[in-house]
């Protein structure tokens, strides 16, 4: 919202040597954010009346002129235009040298130079209302005609600035900040805040009294949506345009004027921030009924937009039919129209939240909808008829009121609260004088008797909508116009009462922490909400699955009961750019079972922590990539200080590979599973050419070690010999068969039994591969001697040769 | 003969100091001294000259043999302290190697260095469900019943679920604030914990604005605990970010569930408060909201708001972590994008 400075000052009289930094300063710290402060003089600087003497054709060109201009004090220049309404003895607008103006209304400003124009040198322009951003002030007819202010009656010379009143500062205040203050939506508002901020006087509006006996006939049928309305029949009015002082001030703070009878109602609502409408009252037929619209009942808004209303609207109607959008819009049928003599003023109270329904069902928020969804309140009808009728009585000294009624049905009660001394001062930190705390409160419109322990407050009507209500607001009140600023910061003071111990909370993040940095794994973040290609890809259906009412796409209604659809979605985006990479992502997941009370009253479905991870690189070594990332997910729970767990064979996931699967088992419950995707869910994916080894974890089965579990073990103190051994043996036998058979009532000299290598290829028997083992060797009593480790080798191939058929090579 | 001997002399000195390895060193000896050697060759022709120059000659080409030895002896030990074997030519100033590491998320971190400064501190740490009832959404947060981001335009409500009774009405969290109430349901006071987690908001998405973002909150909850201590608490925290000595200010705002509530700006610290495009020429950040718990929420957490009283502050992480790195775009988080995750190391 923009707001003129001059404009407030109609209402608080600010010192003449306020410090406009300081008053953006102080807004912003107590009431709203100020964005921005504009000087408008500014903006037409250089730029000032000259008046036409002489029009002179151009030597070199047809469609421009050379105009002889005075610029004031008698001085005389040339300045070429192309102008369609030139004339001797017109006031122009000109841009002297250094002026910034926008060519044609476009662009950004650029700097006025003098310049030769086809040979003829030009001093400054002559600008079209558009080049100085007056085009809402003083319309062209047409794209040529440049600004005629012949008739404002201005000696050449003069500022343009001072000349048409634009010497005002502009305050942008964001509107986020303000959204709980329906009082801060007009100028008076502000008004009355900085005169609580600094002390000063707050200029009162006069209430209006009705000197006429015939009423409006005004009918509410819904006082819930309708809490008053005010209608007053005038009659002696024409359109005309409004004065310039007020067009300016309308234009100045992001309006347009209209015609005197629109701007009038505008100029109230932006002054009190009340607004009011006007209807023709030659249209109004019999009277005027505020009512829900019928169901499909059509109405032609004033932008022209025809709406077919839901019983939800509340319209302004008379016997015919709606006439307007309560709160939001008038119809284009009655309200002002070009031979209007004779308006009803509306001044109403609509409620807010039936405002802001209609104005989004028809995506037609405006103005007055805007305002009236912040809850106004209904006694601002008052401010809002008075400077009305002000306003009507200036413009229209001949109009007369021929009719009134004030239907306020529905009574605001202002809001009562009690605040004890003792608890402000302990809540602040800081004791403020009573005195003080009563006149601030005063000047904000509150009502202050003072009791045995504290204060009785009434709130002002217009803050008792709903954002003041309880001490704690009082509190807030009292502690911003005092000034945040003003206490000093206090120190925290605690009671120790154990170190904070949270295992799970620590596991987490061990996880997460071992995954990037042990394991150099990226974690990814992804949405909530799956699409459908993915989820068609990996599951076998969708039942079980929560879906969004209204999703962020229609392909994206599913919200994951996995993550392992958004990650192959992550594996598609970066195939494009790696051919390896390792991700994982930890989240929450949702199913549509389990509903519990998760706590007083609430029943939520089922929502688990995972963890999802993939390891992606070449389809060429599956077993390597495999390799990866069981060694990953089989060495977590050692780094991360939890309960280990085993990977056995019992339930193949949908999406895996018919062989590469295992399933991660913790005390004889299945917690997840590590697969390689099958060739079919990666198709359908999109995945192209790598392959990828998935891991889906469900974290909050994971159980971490109270304390570190792991013991020291002495260095040996005799030498440890590897020992390598290859062998030839059925494709079919597992490595698990291999180390059961070498490890179980094994030799005590063998320590160890690792996997070197597994081969299959050209040298190597259909049906056969080859297994490099390596044994280590040791013993706690003496250095072995060669025949000793040679003799446990051999007891260990004979078994191997026995059990599992090795076919040992002599390589 | 004399002249060659001092030329033998004077070039094989050279040459013996010139050796930059062993092998160089032994070639030269072989040259100097060896069964062909320069020395070995004078020697062999001492028997040619006069005899009564012989024995002059003869010591002195064996005191040339003997200083050569010598130099070449000294040599190989200077040799071998310096001892390098490399060439001079090795190229110091290729890359090494990269180290191989993943990472975790921008957003991960920067909610990890929160929690740090947190825990210093004496908070605990506590996660809640995403998925919520309007109950713990709105109504118990003192959501008056015509705000705005009640209406689905705000809010992602789940199919089949959002209709009916408050408690029955599901959503995926639109805040966080929610999770303090449960939070504060199941431990006893006085407070002090903090409530990191994803939020969801049913908004069109541009480089400001994300539909799923990353918020973290603290609370503190205690017997007549002043806003202004919530101020050093919020300066403790920044420093511990942002560096020592982040000026902060708080000034006047609303939050439905706060009250007083405030905004929460730090000083910008690109400019140092000067002012530049980054905080809008005004030398200050909005970075965060806060303030004293509105009673309503302390009641629905089932405590007297005569009684217990603290301070709040929801910090969106998406924006400190763009402020902290300069990303300009806000949907960049959510983009899995390996190039842009890889730069936060």
């Amino acid at each position: 919202m923009k707001l003129s400075l001059n404009w407030i000052k109609d209402y608080v009289k600010l010192p003449d040597d306020m410090d406009l930094s300081r008053l953006a300063y102080d807004l912003t710290m107590s009431t709203v954010e100020v964005e921005g402060v504009e000087n408008l003089a500014e903006r037409f600087d250089k730029i000032i009346v000259g008046e036409i003497k002489e029009v002179l054709p151009h030597p070199n060109a047809d469609k421009l002129r050379v105009c002889r201009v005075d610029i004031g004090a008698g001085e005389i220049k040339d300045i070429v235009c192309g102008g369609s309404n030139l004339e001797a003895g017109m006031k122009v607008v000109v841009a002297r040298p250094g002026a910034m103006v926008r060519w044609h209304g476009e662009g950004e400003p650029v700097e006025i130079k003098n310049a030769k124009l086809r040979g003829v040198e030009s001093f400054g322009m002559i600008c079209a209302s558009v080049e100085v951003g007056l085009a809402d002030l003083f319309p062209a007819a047409e794209e040529h005609e440049i600004m005629d202010v012949t008739s404002l009656g201005i000696a050449a010379g003069t500022p343009v600035a001072e000349a048409l009143e634009l010497d005002d500062i502009l305050l942008e205040i964001d509107n986020k900040s303000m959204t709980n203050r329906p009082d801060l939506w007009g100028h008076y508002g502000i008004a009355r805040e900085l005169a609580a901020l600094y002390d000063l006087e707050l200029v009162e509006f006069d209430k209006y009294t009705p000197d006429v006996t015939d009423t409006v006939d005004v009918r509410i049928a819904d006082t819930e949506r309708c809490p008053r309305y005010i209608g007053a029949k005038i009659e002696g009015l024409c359109v005309k345009p409004s004065p310039f002082k007020m067009q300016s001030r309308i234009w100045r703070v992001g309006m347009r004027p209209i015609n005197a009878l629109v701007d009038i109602t505008n100029y109230v609502m932006l002054a009190t921030g009340q607004p009011t409408h006007v209807f023709d009252s030659n249209h109004i037929i019999d009277h005027i009924e505020v009512r829900r619209a019928n169901d499909g009942e059509k109405l032609q808004l004033l932008n022209d937009k025809e709406l077919a209303l839901s019983t939800d609207d509340l319209v302004i109607a008379d016997a015919e039919g709606a006439v307007a959008l309560a709160g939001v819009m008038g119809g284009a049928k009655d309200s002002v129209l070009p031979e209007t003599e004779s308006v009803i003023l509306e001044v109403a109270n609509f409620e807010s939240r039936g405002v802001r329904r209609t104005a989004l069902r028809y995506d037609n928020r405006t103005e007055s909808s805007s305002r009236y969804e912040k809850a106004v309140d209904p006694e601002r009808c008052d401010q809002g008829l008075s400077l009305a009728m002000k306003l009507f009585a200036e413009l229209y000294p001949e109009m007369k009121v021929t009719a009134f009624n004030d239907q306020y049905v529905n009574k605001l009660e202002r809001k009562e609260i009690d605040v004890e001394f003792d608890w402000l001062d302990r809540r602040l930190g800081k004791r403020i004088p009573q005195e003080i705390v009563a006149k601030k409160l005063g000047t904000m419109g509150y009502d202050v008797t003072f009791t045995d322990v504290g204060m009785h407050i009434v709130v002002p009507t217009w803050r008792s909508t709903g954002d003041v209500s309880i001490k704690a607001d009082i509190m807030e009140e009292v502690a911003r116009m005092y000034g945040y600023e003003n206490f000093e910061a206090t120190t925290i003071t605690t009671s120790f009462d154990g170190a904070i111990n949270q295992l799970e909370v620590d596991l987490v993040r061990k996880i997460k922490e071992y995954l990037a940095f042990r394991c150099n794994m990226q974690e990814i973040f992804t949405y909530p909400w799956m699409t459908e290609e993915f989820v068609t890809a990996l599951m076998p259906d969708t039942n079980g699955i929560l879906a969004l009412a209204t999703p962020p796409a229609p392909t994206e209604k599913y919200i994951r009961c996995s993550l392992l659809p958004n990650i192959c979605k992550a594996i598609v985006k970066n195939e494009r750019n790696f051919d390896e990479f390792d991700i994982f992502e930890e989240a929450q997941v949702f199913l549509d079972s389990d509903y519990t009370n998760e706590y007083k009253g609430e029943k939520l479905p089922a929502q688990k922590k995972h963890l999802g991870c993939a390891f992606v690189g070449s389809s060429d070594n599956i077993q390597e990539l495999f390799r990866r990332a069981k060694g990953v997910i089989g060495s977590m729970p050692r780094f991360t200080h939890m309960e280990g767990f085993t990977f056995e064979k019992n339930e193949k996931p949908y999406w895996a590979d018919e062989t590469v699967w295992l399933n991660i088992m913790l005390n004889g419950k299945k917690i997840g599973d590590l697969a390689l995707l099958s060739k079919k869910s990666a198709l359908a994916c999109g995945i192209k050419v790598l392959s990828a080894i998935l891991v889906e974890l469900d974290m909050d089965a994971l159980a971490p070690f109270k304390s570190r579990t792991n013991r020291f073990v002495h260095t040996p103190e005799f030498p440890i010999n590897e020992y390598d051994i290859s062998f030839l043996v059925d494709s079919a036998v597992k490595w698990d068969e291999i180390y059961a058979c070498v490890m179980n009532k094994k030799n005590e000299l063998i320590r160890d039994l690792l996997f070197v290598d597994e081969y299959k290829g050209k040298q190597i028997p259909a049906g056969k591969k080859s297994i490099t083992l390596r044994l280590l060797i040791g013993s706690d009593e003496k250095t072995l001697t060669g025949a000793e480790i040679e003799a446990v080798a051999n007891s260990a191939l004979k078994k191997l040769n026995k059990n599992i058929g090795a076919d040992i090579r002599t390589v | 003969m004399k002249d060659k001997l001092d030329a033998l002399l004077r070039e094989g000195t050279a040459r013996i100091e010139a050796a930059q390895s062993e092998a160089e060193l032994q070639e030269v000896k072989g040259e100097l001294l060896g069964k062909q050697g320069s020395i070995t060759e004078l020697l062999k022709e001492i028997p040619k000259l006069d005899i009564s120059l012989r024995p002059e000659m003869g010591k002195a080409v064996n005191n040339v043999k003997v200083l050569l030895t010598e130099q070449i002896e000294g040599r190989r030990e200077a040799l071998k302290l310096k001892a390098s074997e490399i060439s001079p030519d090795f190229d110091c100033t290729v890359p090494g190697f990269e180290p191989k590491i993943g990472g975790l998320h921008p957003i991960t971190q920067m909610c990890y260095d929160l929690n740090d400064a947190f825990r210093s501190m004496g908070f605990e740490i506590f996660s809640g469900p995403e998925i919520t009832s309007e109950y713990y959404a709105f109504d118990n947060l003192n959501f008056p019943p015509n705000h705005p981001a009640r209406e689905s335009m705000d809010t992602y409500w789940l199919e089949g679920h959002d209709s009916g009774e408050a408690n029955d009405k599901l959503c995926l969290r639109p805040h966080l604030t929610g999770d303090s109430v449960r939070y504060m349901l199941t431990h006893k006071p006085p407070y002090r914990f903090v409530y990191p987690g994803r939020v969801y908001r049913n908004e069109t998405t541009d480089a400001r604005h994300e539909r799923a973002f990353f918020q973290y909150e603290a609370l503190i909850v205690d017997k007549d605990f002043t806003y202004t201590a919530g101020k050093v608490m919020i300066k403790s925290i920044l420093s511990k970010v942002f560096g020592p000595d982040v000026p902060v200010r708080m000034r006047a705002g609303f939050f439905p569930f706060v009250e007083p509530g405030f905004e929460i700006d730090m000083g910008c610290l690109v400019c140092g408060g000067k002012g530049c495009s980054v905080c809008k020429h005004v030398g200050w950040i909005e970075i965060m909201p806060g303030g004293t718990p509105h009673p309503n929420v302390l009641r629905a957490a089932g405590l007297d708001p005569d009684e217990y009283t603290g301070f709040y502050v929801n910090i969106g992480l998406d924006r400190l972590v763009m402020m902290r790195y300069g990303v300009d775009d806000v949907r960049l988080f959510h983009s899995t994008d390996l190039r842009f995750l890889k730069q936060f190391h």
